[in-house]
């Protein structure tokens, strides 16, 4: 099939690519746009690897054509793990995460990023039942999860206190 | 895995899209959120010369409210937005509780209500790579001509296994269907025809536009039971809705609507009959339980037997009647 020229907007940039009609997100993100954080993982919509955000909603670039979701009207912002720093350093949430070994192979990593800023966007101070009914569209086969519930907890803490601190243990630890 | 090629279609109007229907009506295949369709087109069960992405069609995703008539649920709603809808929740629970069970909610800010409607039938042994498939001589449902699930027959058994139209059932919900020659207005009890191929009476140039939910539906009790092997996603391998309508403690209206286990939804018949006028307790919702059980038809179209599951109807159905009237329960 003949490649065509589209617009994406992705982390805040306006990309052209020439791709194929059928080609999915994931893959114009990884080899056209050379952002490879975002992961196939089950490659059937059920894990959560290849999470991104589309104007803010968590969204699976698997599933995606990316042809569908062309920049017009200032609609489709695309955001990856990449868009997730700012002006150049970690986010609490990214900190947080080495910090309290939220990431162990790091494979799911980064669409959990996705999905925890996404959360945390739309609800700075989740209840634990909030953060488990969030995170439960994401597949984590390393951490059994309770190392990333710790660090989402620190990286609210660390937001709250204006900074990225995110390493500070606390007495309860 | 990558898709199939195909040539994207971008309607901005519902005329543009049955328009294009019209014209492509065996080559074409809608796509709304994507969440059915794009997994299985990987799988190769279906292989579109066009696809025609509708969501930039305006005023389909939209949730209004008219005094007096009821809600009507733009086909492009998401299912998250019913989700969070205050006014759902307070008003039709039933829905609620079953839009919140559909897949894993990233999944659910994609899939539509459109989408969970038109949502294709499932079974072990179609939902499967085309080497999969082509391995076992594939089957009647897509490539093939027997049935690894009932040996010998001609028809196809897959499972209908989208959550809400069974919540829907329960709340008399009608669609709008759009065609090149206007619109009609259908019951969703009229929608399905309980045949595992053909599962939905739409024709090929036809597009769900809205989903209207009677005002006379408003205010019934509800609950949405749902087996399933992952409690975070996964179809359902049996689900079952219940919308009550109580005075006091006594039943008035009562309907009760099984997904999952049969090629189509199905209302309970007699569900009414064994509440009506009683109190709910464990004993009528025990009743209402072999009624719902003798509806469901479950052959091996899942990992889980069918013995199993049509158990968990029984069970399930019991839980939501009492959970829709508030009791409290043993089992």
């Amino acid at each position: 099939m003949k490649k065509e020229l589209i617009e994406l907007k992705v982390n805040g940039r306006r990309h052209e690519v020439a791709i194929e009609p059928s080609k999915l997100l994931l893959d114009t993100l990884r080899e056209d746009l050379g952002l490879t954080g975002s992961k196939r993982g089950c490659d059937d919509s059920s894990c959560g690897a290849c999470t991104i955000q589309v104007d803010g909603t968590p969204m699976l670039s698997c599933t995606m054509v990316a042809a569908s979701y062309q920049c017009d009207n200032g609609a489709h912002e695309i955001t990856t793990v990449e868009g997730v720093a700012e002006h150049g350093a970690l986010a609490a949430i990214q900190k947080a995460y080495g910090d309290w070994g939220g990431s162990q192979c790091g494979f799911c990593t980064p669409g959990f990023m996705m999905t925890v800023r996404a959360l945390l966007q739309r609800n700075p101070e989740p209840s634990d039942e909030d953060i488990r009914h969030s995170l439960s569209g994401n597949l984590c086969r390393c951490t059994g999860y309770t190392q990333m519930y710790q660090a989402i907890k620190a990286a609210i803490l660390a937001e709250q206190k204006g900074m990225a601190r995110g390493n500070e243990r606390t007495e309860e630890e | 895995m990558s898709l199939p090629t195909f040539k994207l279609l971008r309607p901005r109007t519902v005329e543009e899209a049955v328009g294009m229907l019209h014209r492509y009506q065996d080559e074409i295949q809608i796509c709304a959120g994507g969440t059915d369709l794009i997994p299985s087109m990987k799988q190769r069960l279906f292989s579109p010369k066009y696809l025609m992405d509708i969501r930039g069609i305006e005023g389909l995703e939209r949730i209004r409210v008219t005094p007096g008539l009821g809600v009507e649920l733009g086909a492009l709603t998401t299912l998250t937005a019913v989700e969070d809808s205050g006014f759902i929740h307070k008003h039709y629970p039933v829905l609620h509780e079953a839009v919140k069970t559909v897949a894993s909610p990233i999944l659910r800010n994609m899939g539509t209500m459109g989408g969970n409607i038109c949502l294709d039938t499932r079974c072990l042994w179609y939902n499967q790579s085309l080497q999969w498939r082509k391995s076992c001589g594939f089957c009647i449902k897509k490539d093939g001509d027997l049935c690894h699930v009932a040996p010998g027959g001609k028809k196809c058994w897959a499972a209908f296994s989208a959550d809400t139209p069974a919540a829907l059932l329960c709340l008399s919900a009608e669609v709008n269907i759009a065609s090149p020659s206007g619109f009609r207005r259908v019951a969703i009890a009229d929608l399905y025809t309980n045949d595992g191929v053909n599962r939905i009476k739409i024709a090929k140039n036809e597009m769900i536009t809205s989903i209207y939910l009677p005002e006379s539906s408003a205010g019934y009790s509800g609950a949405y039971k749902k087996l399933r092997i992952r409690g975070s996603i996964d179809y359902p391998l049996a689900g079952v809705a219940v919308a009550l309508k109580r005075k006091g403690n006594i039943v008035e209206d009562a309907k009760v609507a099984i997904t999952g286990v049969n090629p189509a939804p199905h209302l309970v018949p007699d569900a009414l009959h064994a509440l009506a006028g009683r109190e709910v307790n464990e004993h009528s919702a025990m009743v209402v339980g072999e009624l719902a059980s003798r509806v469901a038809k479950p052959l091996t179209t899942s990992l889980l037997t069918p013995e199993y599951r049509r158990e968990m109807v029984r069970v399930f159905t019991k839980r939501a009647v009492m959970a829709a009237a508030g009791a409290e329960f043993s089992i």
